[in-house]
């Protein structure tokens, strides 16, 4: 196993590799741009030198100023400081510029307050990076040196910040300001929203394709990042609903379920002990419901987070792998996005800990937005050309269908042209099979008797079996709709035609008013061998067997298994035992005459039976229930 | 002896048969039974006989040497709507002889019948029986059933219009169709044996068409013309 293992193993390393040093690029150049995107402010009006008065005791500080973490609002550190204004560059107004706090502020000049931040709860968010203006009243203002004090207050477990005061002209300090609220409220709301129209998208996705659970696992995920934007943070002493101060702690869950995303984008199972994944924030969840303020806040911090950065890392892990094995755009792109994401992480924890100088801004959340609206729009990229796929599929299908149905179309054509071909061809044989039995034989038979100068009787008899048959085979022909009573009615007047000039009666018992069951399945060569067998009854009943009196019963019986019908012809005549004598020619005519009849019975799946003594001949023909389909014993 | 109808003359037939033997052999059989026989090969020879007096019965073939007897039976009917018209046919098929009864013609005699039954035949017709054959009826009755069936389709074969038909009327034809007697089939519509041949004599007035307009009214009715 050793020579698969090896290229494999330079297979992964040759795609891993590069991966890793566009990752390593790209952390450069989102260090880089973090530097190159912080925020410059107006240095000019800058107040860095402040007397901090806290717990009882003063010593100068220099801003940006950490201060320790607390969870009293009461008697916060005061920070008092002074700056020189002229009134002659009061033209237009001057202000008080803070770009970072954390957590609230409050703000007095000259002993009086111009700016409690307390009063804007989302200011007071530690995961935004909020600045506040105020303009100071002319009023207060003196020409020289005025105070300035902060309050700052502080709820932990974050440590309290203060970066520098700006106290200058309106129209110096507002641009940095409106840049920094860009950046840091404006984009975050524009993303906030943006994520909640996705979850919409994507939850009605997921609601239309259950099977895809993707799509659900990124709806909820976007969902709790929205309801954590847009709850407000409750600014102590007033305390909201613990509900609510856990969904503000709940970047645990979104993380881990963004991993879950990852793992279900591209295409694995998610392991069962991914659960483990949501136990920190399951764990800050219950415990927030059951204990309240501060303990959501310090669990998140030191659950939380770290949370966040393990969800993240996997995240990196999972797309890694993902572009080893599938080096296709969208797991390049998500890798990338994740990249930067665990960068800015990285760079808001060192912040945090104040291993490297810096004015505390968060930018985990705002890449966070960022990224979670890149995968969406990338969903919906993707949604979109399956829909073009399905689109063209539907196409392909359209006009292969209509192939097959043209092909289905001429192929049926084909099929019935060559089924009605066979059929004539079957009916041909049939009609030539009939008028060679009948017709064909009896004008031979009239030829050859015309040949010997026979006249008379013999050439008409023969003549009139000749148009009979004709008759026969005309009559079958047609349409009788299964009932075979309609056939047997143009016989009986026939065979009545027939009888009358040998002054023979036809007595006619039909013994139910239907007469004998329909046969959907009767064809007319069904019907040829029935009116053969009954013509041929009565003709030895005339001839042979000089019978007086013919009757015809045709009867409807049901032995349990259906009904079926029974037609018997019944002479008073000398019976055909009899007739040998002296009379070999009748004799062998009658034979070979009984022989048919058999024959032609047994093609028809009927039963014949014959009684005959001196008193007369019974001939009694059992129908089959159902008519064989083919000739079977036919020739 | 000789056939006389009410008036006491004798019964005047018109035979229309161009195959000289099969003329012959009706003739003689008509004759013998003491009717007065008039007979013509062609359509012309039929036409001049008309000229001068009105036959009783005419019996006439249908493929003539100059025309269709079709032509004849419907003339006569026009003109002389008390002489009973009789079809000669070969085979008693349903096709010559249905075309001949739409037109006026009352059944069919086959040209090979025995000279009895010839005989016997046009007594029968003369005496105002209308004899109809069982594959005449099944025609008739199986086109009844195709006409509630399918509408849309017109069947094969001649156009006929059983719409005038009453139920009554085709239970009568159904036993025809299937073999029964007159007497058979009264006892199993409850009817009395005498009723049946009126009964059989309205069933070919109805199947009659009259004019050519009203042959056009009927197809227009049946939906085989659409105006």
């Amino acid at each position: 196993m050793k020579a698969p293992t090896r290229p494999r193993r330079r297979l992964i390393a040759s795609r891993l590799v590069p991966y890793l040093l566009l990752q390593a690029l790209i952390v450069i150049a989102t260090i880089l741009g973090l530097r190159l995107l912080q925020p410059s402010d107006p240095d000019d009006f800058a107040v860095s030198g402040f007397s901090l008065r806290e717990d009882g005791a003063t010593r100068p500080v220099t801003l940006p100023h950490f201060t320790s973490s607390r969870y009293s609002l009461a008697d916060p550190p005061l920070y008092t400081g002074a700056f020189t204004f002229q009134r002659d560059q009061a033209a237009s107004g001057w202000s008080v510029f803070l770009p970072r706090f954390s957590n609230a502020v409050e703000i007095a000049v000259n002993g009086v307050v111009v700016l409690d931040s307390r009063r804007d709860a989302n200011a007071n968010r530690p995961d935004r990076n909020t600045p506040q203006i105020a303009l100071i009243p002319a009023s207060l203002l003196r020409d020289g040196s005025n105070e300035i004090t902060v309050r700052l207050f502080v709820w932990g477990p974050l440590k309290g910040f203060l970066d520098t005061v700006y106290v200058g002209p309106d129209t110096a300090l507002r641009p940095a300001f409106e840049t920094r609220t860009l950046l840091f409220v404006t984009l975050q709301v524009v993303f906030s929203a943006w994520q909640s129209i996705l979850a919409v998208i994507l939850a009605i996705m997921w609601l239309m394709r259950r099977r895809e659970p993707v799509y659900g696992v990124l709806a909820v995920a976007m969902v709790l990042g929205v309801v954590q934007a847009f709850v407000p943070p409750p600014v102590p002493p007033v305390t909201t609903s613990r509900l609510a101060a856990v969904l503000l702690a709940s970047a645990p869950t979104e993380s881990a379920l963004i991993v879950m995303f990852g793992v279900l984008f591209f295409g694995w199972r998610w392991p069962r002990y991914g659960a483990l994944l949501f136990a920190p924030g399951l764990i800050v969840f219950v415990v927030g419901l059951i204990a309240g303020p501060p303990l959501p806040r310090i669990l998140f911090l030191t659950l939380g987070i770290p949370t966040v950065g393990i969800s993240l890392f996997l995240m990196a892990c999972v797309t890694a792998t993902a572009v080893v094995r599938r080096q296709d755009a969208a797991s390049f792109t998500i890798g990338c996005a994740v990249t930067i994401v665990l960068t800015c992480w990285v760079h808001d924890m060192l912040s945090v800990f104040e291993i490297v100088t810096n004015e505390r801004i968060f930018v985990s959340r705002l890449s966070y937005s960022a990224m979670l609206v890149a995968i969406g729009a990338g969903l919906t990229w993707r949604f979109a050309r399956a829909l073009n796929q399905v689109d063209s599929f539907a196409g392909q299908l359209v006009a292969r269908v209509r192939e097959a149905e043209e092909r289905l179309k001429a192929s049926f054509a084909r099929e019935e042209e060559r089924a009605r071909a066979a059929a004539l061809a079957n009916e041909r044989t049939r009609l030539m099979r009939d008028l060679h039995d009948g017709l064909g034989g009896q004008l031979v038979s009239i030829v050859a008797l015309s040949e010997r100068g026979h006249e008379g009787a013999t050439i008409t008899d023969a003549a009139r079996a000749a148009l009979k048959d004709l008759r026969l085979v005309i009559d079958s022909m047609d349409d009788i709709g299964g009932d075979l009573m309609l056939a047997l009615g143009s016989w009986r007047e026939r065979a009545t035609a027939q009888l009358r000039p040998h002054d023979i009666a036809l007595d006619w018992r039909v013994a139910t008013p239907q007469g004998l069951p329909l046969h959907p399945e009767l064809r007319p060569w069904h019907v040829i061998q029935i009116v053969r067998i009954l013509d041929e009854a009565v003709t030895n009943a005339v001839k042979h067997a000089q019978a007086r009196n013919i009757a015809v019963t045709i009867e409807t019986l049901d032995g349990g298994g259906g009904p079926y019908g029974v037609i018997s012809v019944t002479d008073d005549g000398r019976g055909f035992a009899l007739s040998g004598n002296g009379e070999t020619a009748g004799a062998s005519q009658t034979a070979r005459g009984l022989r048919n009849m058999r024959s032609r019975a047994a093609r028809c799946g009927a039963v014949l039976n014959l009684a005959s003594n001196a008193s007369g001949t019974r001939v009694r023909l059992q129908l089959p229930q159902v008519f064989p389909d083919s000739d079977a014993a036919g020739g | 002896m000789s056939e006389q109808g009410e008036t006491g003359e004798a019964i005047t037939i018109l035979l229309v048969e161009d195959d000289a033997p099969t003329c012959w052999r009706l003739q003689d059989a008509l004759v013998k039974a003491g009717y007065e026989v008039r007979s013509a090969g062609t359509l012309a020879e039929a036409r001049s006989a008309l000229a001068a007096t009105a036959p009783r019965v005419l019996l006439t073939d249908l493929r003539l040497p100059d025309g269709h007897g079709v032509e004849l039976i419907r003339e006569i009917r026009q003109r002389f709507p008390d002489t009973e018209i009789m079809v000669i046919s070969a085979l008693g098929d349903e096709e010559s002889v249905i075309s001949a009864i739409t037109v006026g013609a009352t059944g069919y005699l086959l040209k090979d019948a025995f000279p009895t039954d010839i005989a016997t035949t046009v007594r029968d017709l003369v005496a105002g029986h209308s004899p109809i054959s069982a594959s005449i009826a099944r025609f008739i009755v199986r086109r009844t059933q195709g006409a509630a069936q399918s509408s849309a389709e017109p069947s094969p074969g001649p156009v006929l219009n059983t719409a005038k038909l009453t139920p009554r009327e085709i239970d009568i034809l159904w036993g025809i169709a299937k073999g029964f007697s007159y007497a058979e089939i009264a006892s199993h519509l409850g009817l009395s044996r005498q009723t049946v041949p009126g009964h059989i004599k309205n069933i070919y007035r109805k199947l009659e068409v009259h004019t050519r307009s009203e042959a056009v009214f009927e197809a227009v009715q049946q939906g085989l013309i659409k105006l």
